[in-house]
C-alpha cells in the first residue's frame, strides 16, 4: 500500500546571519517525505541543528531556502496544522487534566461540550481515565507527558513532531512512554517525525531514520527500520536487527565526530 | 505492609495537628515576657516611664479610649483607608501591570517613567495630594493607593514576564493570537504575583494611611498617634502601635485565607 505523502521538506536549508560574515550554516539541502502511518525519526550529534529543523518544520521559523509543505500546503507561520511535543509537557498547572487536553480546541474555537467529549474520549482510551480532574502537580512526569501527548492529538493534526520528548523521563517510564506512544501514532494513522539523539529510540520507534550529520547538517543517510512485529521496548532492544541498525548509525555519527575533531 | 507509613506518621514531633499550637504557645509566652520585662524595667526605674510608656498604663489607656469610643473610630478610619487604597492602588497597579505585557513597546517607553515614580518617597508627594484631595479620607487613600498601584504594577509586570517562554510559544503553535495568549497563560500564570502583592501590599497601604493622618487628618490611629506623642503621651502612641499591628496581622490573615484558596 502507498499511502499519501503528508510532509514534504525539499531542500531546506537555514542559515543565521545570511549573507553577512558572521553567517552561520545550521543545516543544507534537507530533504525527505514523511508517509501517513510513518513515524521517521532524525538522529544527529549534538549542534546538528536538530532543534532549528524542528522549528521549521514546525513553522516556528522561516527557512532562508527550500520549503516544508504539508498536505501539499505550503507551511507560513504556525496555524496548528503540525501538533508537537516537546521533552517540557507544557501543561498549564492551573488547569485540570481534562481542561489542559482541551486547550488547543479551545484555542481553535471548537464548541466546548465538543472540545470536552472528544478529550474525554482519548484520556479513557488511553489510560488517564480517574484523573480527568487532577492538576498536573499531582501526576508523574511520565503521566505529564501522557497529557501533553492527548493535548496534541485532541487537535488531530495532519502530523505529530515529537522533540525529544521522553529525554526528562526516568528509562523505565521512557520504554513504556515510546511503547505506548507509537502504539498510539500507528492506531491513529497518524504521521510523526520524532527528533531524538537518543539513537536506540530512533530505531525503536520509526520506520526509517534519518541520520544528520555535524554541523552544517546534511542527510547523511536515511535507514529504513524493519523489526517485524515485537512490539515490546525491551523485545525489540534485544533483537539482532536492532542491535546491527545500532551498530551502523553509531558508526556513522561516530566516524564524522572524529572527522571534524 | 500497610503498617509503615502509619507507624511514621505517630513519630513524636512529627504529628502536623500539635505543630501550629506549639507555635502560638511559643509565641504567646514570647509576647508575655517581652511586656513582662518592660513593665519590670519600668517599675525599678531602670527605664524611665516618661520616655518608655508602660505595659499596664498602656493597657489602663486603651481602656478609657475604648470606653470613650475613640479608639474603635480611628481603628475603623484607618482601617477604612487602608482597605480603600489598597483595592484601588493594587486593582489598577495588576491590570496595568498585566496589560503592559501586550505591548512590548509600551513597556519600554514606559520603564523610567515607572522607576523615576517609583524612586520618589511617596511623602514628597504629599502637599500635592493635600492641594488636590483636601483633608480627610480622600488624601489617606491617594497616598496608599499610589504606593501600592507602583508596587503592584511592578511585580505584576515582572510576573508576567517570568511565565515560561515555551508556554508562549505552545499557545502560538496552537494558532493563538496575543489576547488569547494573554487570557489564558498570562492571567493566570501571573496570578502568584498578584497574590503576592497583595500581602506585601496590604503593609504599604497602611503606611500610606498612617502617613495620611500625619500630614492631614482629624481621625485615624496615625493621627491619634501623632497627637499623643505630641502630648508626650507614649502610653497613647502605644496604644496606637499596637492596634496598627493588630489591624496588619488580621488584613494579612484575611490575605493569607484568599491566597490559599488560589494554590494549584
Amino acid at each position: 500500500m502507498v499511502n499519501a505523502p503528508v510532509l514534504e521538506a525539499k531542500q531546506v536549508t537555514m542559515a543565521f546571519n545570511a549573507g553577512t560574515p558572521r553567517e552561520v550554516v545550521a543545516f543544507r539541502d534537507i530533504s525527505f517525505t514523511l508517509r501517513q502511518g510513518e513515524i521517521l525519526a532524525i538522529v544527529g550529534p549534538s549542534g546538528c541543528g536538530k532543534s532549528t529543523l524542528f522549528n521549521v518544520i514546525a513553522g516556528l521559523l522561516r527557512p532562508t531556502s527550500g520549503s516544508v509543505s504539508v498536505d501539499g500546503t505550503l507551511v507560513d507561520g504556525a496555524r496548528g496544522h503540525i501538533g508537537y511535543m516537546l521533552q517540557k509537557d507544557l501543561l498549564l498547572p492551573w488547569r485540570s487534566v481534562l481542561d489542559n487536553v482541551t486547550l488547543g480546541l479551545e484555542v481553535r474555537g471548537t464548541p466546548s461540550a465538543e472540545a470536552r467529549d472528544r478529550a474525554m474520549a482519548l484520556i479513557r482510551r488511553y489510560g488517564l481515565a480517574g484523573f480527568e480532574s487532577a492538576r498536573p502537580r499531582a501526576l508523574s512526569g511520565g503521566m505529564r507527558q501522557r497529557v501533553a501527548f492527548m493535548r496534541t492529538l485532541a487537535l488531530d493534526p495532519k502530523a505529530i513532531l515529537l522533540d525529544e520528548p521522553f529525554s526528562a523521563l526516568d528509562f523505565q517510564t521512557r520504554l513504556i512512554l515510546q511503547g505506548d506512544v507509537k502504539r498510539i501514532i500507528r492506531e491513529q494513522r497518524k504521521a510523526a517525525i520524532l527528533v531524538t539523539h537518543d539513537i536506540g529510540e530512533g530505531i525503536a520507534m520509526s520506520d526509517r531514520v534519518l541520520v544528520l550529520s555535524q554541523r552544517p547538517g546534511t542527510v547523511k543517510a536515511i535507514h529504513d527500520i524493519d523489526l517485524g512485529d515485537a512490539t515490546d521496548p525491551g523485545a525489540l532492544r534485544r533483537s539482532s536487527a536492532f542491535n546491527e541498525y545500532f551498530d551502523t548509525i553509531w558508526r556513522q555519527l561516530d566516524g564524522h565526530a572524529q572527522a571534524a575533531a | 505492609m500497610g503498617a509503615a507509613p502509619a507507624a511514621i506518621e505517630s513519630l513524636p514531633g512529627r504529628s502536623q495537628p500539635s505543630g501550629p499550637r506549639r507555635i502560638l504557645v511559643y509565641q504567646t509566652l514570647l509576647v508575655v515576657a517581652l511586656f513582662a520585662l518592660w513593665e519590670v524595667l519600668v517599675r525599678t526605674k531602670l527605664l524611665p516611664v516618661y520616655l518608655y510608656g508602660q505595659p499596664s498604663g498602656i493597657l489602663a489607656k486603651a481602656q478609657t479610649l475604648l470606653a470613650e469610643g475613640d479608639l474603635m473610630t480611628h481603628i475603623g478610619a484607618t482601617a477604612f483607608a487602608s482597605i480603600v487604597g489598597f483595592l484601588v492602588g493594587t486593582t489598577l497597579g495588576s491590570v496595568t501591570g498585566l496589560l503592559l505585557w501586550l505591548s512590548n513597546t509600551a513597556a519600554l517607553v514606559l520603564r523610567p517613567v515607572i522607576v523615576a515614580i517609583n524612586g520618589v518617597p511617596k511623602i514628597a508627594l504629599a502637599p500635592l495630594i493635600v492641594v488636590w484631595f483636601g483633608v480627610g479620607l480622600g488624601a489617606k487613600v491617594a497616598i496608599a493607593a499610589s504606593l501600592t498601584f507602583i508596587v503592584a504594577l511592578i511585580s505584576v509586570y515582572q510576573g508576567t514576564q517570568e511565565v515560561d517562554e515555551d508556554l508562549v510559544k505552545l499557545m502560538r503553535s496552537l494558532g493563538a493570537k496575543p489576547l488569547t495568549i494573554w487570557r489564558k497563560v498570562i492571567v493566570p500564570g501571573a496570578t502568584p504575583w498578584i497574590l503576592s502583592t497583595m500581602r506585601l501590599n496590604i503593609g504599604f497601604a497602611m503606611i500610606g494611611a498612617v502617613v495620611g493622618e500625619y500630614i492631614s487628618s482629624k481621625v485615624g490611629l496615625g493621627y491619634m498617634i501623632y497627637n499623643a506623642g505630641a502630648l508626650y503621651d507614649l502610653n497613647g502612641v502605644f496604644v496606637g502601635i499596637f492596634c496598627l499591628m493588630a489591624l496588619a496581622l488580621v488584613l494579612d490573615a484575611v490575605l493569607g485565607k484568599i491566597e490559599a484558596r488560589f494554590k494549584w
